[in-house]
């Protein structure tokens, strides 16, 4: 049940859509995990641009991600083994590539590229 | 084609048997590369030389620094073991330093502020953490699939997941008064390296 300081999320990967809560302390990751949604992640230091994902709308927190630039929000990228919901959210996963070559472009650390 | 593999002129040198086999059983060579350089980033510059300066702010815990010395010394017999294996696959590190440290898919074990025992502590059991993550996904990748590789990085694994275990003990003791023992008991010389630098293979 959502209470006040939980968020729904609803994401869009590969295998359709699929939603949860998530706590407003809680990494989206975590919760993902939680109810048995399967993201991709490596480093869970919000580094490796494994978990990548694209906010379609809300605002997510970002600031325990060990690198994420202005430059990786103007774009619309969240980092989600690191980002906690301050709002209902809509993410599209599975966007490291696309995370990558962005970072490439501007010359920002783009791991495993 | 034989069994699938792309085959490789007499005498080409252009291409390499090594590398199409694995390719032929499913391998993405070209992102196993991107993997093993980002891996290779984590072990020398996030790890090696970051633990040089984390050792030398442990005065008073001698203990605590002839282990965080250990794991220092085998994250760089890491880096030595894997180098050699990338520019097998066809790749190359990047003639660059920096650009090869923003490579790396681990947070660098920077000095925390304040440096206590306690924080050193904390940054030291987290890259291992995301060590062993960085170097499960090449198992994963490698398993059943590239013999040579899988072999490396289950050598590093095991020794990363050793690792884990001391800093977890070691912290769990400094911050918490708790024991949860790491199951081992020392290593031998400084940097021995059981799995990734002295155990031999069978070559009677």
């Amino acid at each position: 049940m959502k209470g006040s300081d939980s968020f729904l999320i609803v994401l869009e990967t590969p295998k359709g859509e699929r939603s949860f809560t998530c706590h407003r302390n809680e990494f989206i990751w975590n919760a993902a995990a939680h109810n048995g949604v399967n993201l991709p992640a490596i480093c869970h230091q919000g580094r490796c641009l494994t978990c990548a994902g694209r906010l379609l709308s809300g605002s997510v927190d970002q600031s325990s991600a060990n690198s994420y630039f202005p430059e990786d929000k103007a774009a619309g990228f969240v980092l989600l083994c690191t980002g906690r919901p301050c709002s209902d959210l809509r993410i599209r996963t599975h966007e490291q590539l696309y995370m990558r070559q962005h970072r490439a472009k501007l010359g920002l650390p783009a791991p495993y590229l | 084609m034989s069994n699938g593999v792309t085959p490789v002129g007499h005498g080409d040198v252009t291409q390499r048997v090594g590398v199409e086999v694995i390719r032929a059983r499913g391998v993405d060579v070209e992102k196993l590369i991107k993997m093993l350089i980002a891996n290779a980033a984590a072990e020398f510059a996030s790890t090696y030389y970051y633990y040089t300066i984390l050792r030398m702010h442990l005065a008073g815990h001698e203990d605590y620094k002839e282990i965080c010395e250990d794991a220092r010394l085998e994250d760089r017999a890491h880096w030595e073991l894997i180098v050699p294996r990338i520019y097998e696959l066809g790749g190359e590190l990047p003639n660059d330093l920096p650009a090869f440290h923003n490579q790396a898919g681990c947070v660098a074990a920077k000095l925390p502020d304040p440096p206590t025992a306690v924080n050193i502590l904390t940054v030291l059991l987290e890259s291992e953490r995301c060590a062993i993550r960085s170097w499960t996904a090449i198992c994963d990748m490698t398993f059943g699939k590239d013999p040579r590789t899988y072999d490396m990085a289950s050598r590093i694994l095991n020794e990363e997941i050793e690792h884990e275990a001391w800093f977890i003990e070691l912290l769990a003791h400094e911050r918490d008064g708790k024991s949860i023992p790491s199951g081992h008991f020392r290593r031998g010389e400084p940097g021995e390296a059981p799995y990734s630098k002295n155990r031999r293979f069978y070559n009677p």
